[in-house]
């Protein structure tokens, strides 16, 4: 501890000198985050962490941004003087700045500010590089979650992001859609056509082969549209009609091996057990975690115990 | 949603900790050691995913590392373990352009996260954001600390 002390009066001394390039501080602020990490507060580096972000080079930049994601908070009024470096930054003409900047955006962000900022990030909702999209996307998606009633007016372009031709783009849009068909299914019956159609591509295969994890393709992207299918075919017949044939699908690809393929699985029948019905699917899902339950792997046997079902329907249509 | 996401030794020293959920500072040490401690006291039998106060705790160890995510209940386990893998397999596609072994089981490891630590919090930045899985194409997570470092050599 009593370095840790030592350390802290070092980086004190060292924040407060002008002599301190912006080289040194950013050298200065990875110290003072390993402080912070390890129980120690070094308020007096916030002010320079700002600093840093507003007058360093890229890499610099980068740094001092990482130092205000970490030590401060959404409420701090310290953030408020970020506020201006983030705009500016967001206008650079060079990407990676950009990039950052909407980073910084969509980890934390004054509230109060979100007038100032948000018609730029929504320009960027039709840049050529589809990095600036994704996390333009991401940052309205931060928006949503702190002020939805700031970006009611943007839902179209929510729509644009989900039909973009770039995959990273279309899965970003699909947190915000995960929190508006959570909160109010009834309104977004009509995507589910969509989301059918992006599953049984998914696993179809259609995608770039970077996007796969052990040959399996996007399978975090998979338990995405899952969990929304869940939501929209939950009690609702119709719909869920809609999506048994990808869901069965998905069972079935998801056959291999690998602990990825069994967290699809596991998630392909609790959809199952939550949406309306269908005998067929449902002993095909029952037939699953009876495979977990037995599997020698104590993770799987773990799963297999979790009723991601009501005992009711089980015992109905079996 | 995920809670925080540790990188902790055997010995109980923490790594790199991320939280994605307010936790005060002071009270961060003390969490950090229980987890640990939770996660040491496992046998080989048990499996991965452990019951911790009101939430859940994934862990999974590295050679000497222990990387444990703080996970809802309404979080799919196993997607998180695999994702704590995906990102170990990141960081050794980072890391091991430098070295020649593979990331993951050297006892390096360690080190390189010490001596890396605001990029290996770049990579997370990629990965997780508002305690949600945004990235896990591995070039994409990197695509933007690369161009970094390449305009950091150009300086």
């Amino acid at each position: 501890e009593r370095l840790i002390k030592k350390e802290l009066e070092s980086i004190k001394e060292q924040v407060a000198s002008p002599n301190t390039t912006m080289r040194q501080m950013k050298e200065i602020m990875v110290r003072a985050i390993y402080c912070e990490m390890l129980g120690y507060q070094a308020s007096f580096s916030y002010i320079h962490a700002i600093k840093l972000a507003q007058q360093g080079s890229v890499l610099e930049k980068r740094v001092g941004y990482l130092a205000v994601s970490l030590f401060l908070n959404e409420t701090d009024e310290f953030l408020l003087l970020l506020v201006n470096t983030v705009l500016k930054d967001l206008q650079s003409t060079n990407l990676i700045e950009v990039c950052m900047a909407l980073t910084v955006v969509s980890q934390m962000f004054p509230k109060d500010m979100i007038p100032a900022i948000l018609p730029v990030v929504e320009e960027k909702l039709t840049h050529p590089k589809e990095i600036i999209r994704r996390k333009a996307v991401l940052a309205l998606y931060k928006f949503y979650l702190i002020a939805p009633n700031q970006v009611q007016h943007i839902h179209s372009k929510f729509r644009k992001a989900l039909c973009d031709k770039d995959p990273g783009v279309m899965t970003a849009s699909l947190h915000i859609y995960l929190q508006l068909i959570k909160e109010n299914p009834e309104s977004y019956k009509d995507l589910t056509g969509s989301m059918v159609t992006i599953l049984r591509q998914v696993v179809g295969g259609k995608l770039p082969l970077d996007f796969n994890y052990h040959s399996v393709p996007a399978p975090w992207l998979q338990i995405q549209l899952l969990r929304i299918l869940a939501y929209l075919g939950k009690e609702d017949q119709g719909t869920s009609e809609m999506m048994y044939d990808v869901l069965e699908e998905s069972l079935r690809r998801a056959e291999m091996n690998h602990n990825i393929t069994y967290a699809i699985l596991f998630e392909c029948v609790k959809t199952i057990y939550t949406v309306h019905p269908k005998s067929q699917l449902l002993e095909k899902a029952a037939e699953c975690i009876g495979n977990f339950v037995l599997s020698p792997k104590i993770n799987l046997k773990y799963l297999g115990k979790i009723p991601p079902y009501d005992h009711h329907r089980v015992s109905g249509p079996l | 949603m995920i809670k925080f996401l540790l990188m902790v030794n055997k010995q109980g020293q923490t790594r790199l900790s991320k939280y994605y959920e307010q936790v005060d500072i002071e009270k961060r040490p003390s969490l950090e050691t229980d987890v640990v401690k939770r996660c040491l006291s496992r046998k080989k039998e048990e499996c991965s995913f452990v019951e911790y106060k009101d939430f859940r705790l994934v862990y999974r160890q590295y050679a000497a590392l222990f990387i444990v995510v703080g996970i809802s209940d309404t979080e799919n386990e196993l997607s998180i373990y695999e994702l704590v893998h995906n990102f170990v397999e990141v960081l050794d596609k980072y890391f091991s352009r430098v070295k020649s072994k593979l990331f993951f089981l050297s006892s390096q490891s360690e080190l390189d996260i010490m001596f890396n630590l605001d990029k290996v919090h770049i990579i997370i930045d990629e990965i997780i954001q508002n305690g949600h899985i945004v990235e896990t194409n591995k070039n994409r997570i990197l695509a933007p600390l690369l161009a970094l470092d390449k305009m950091a050599e150009a300086h």
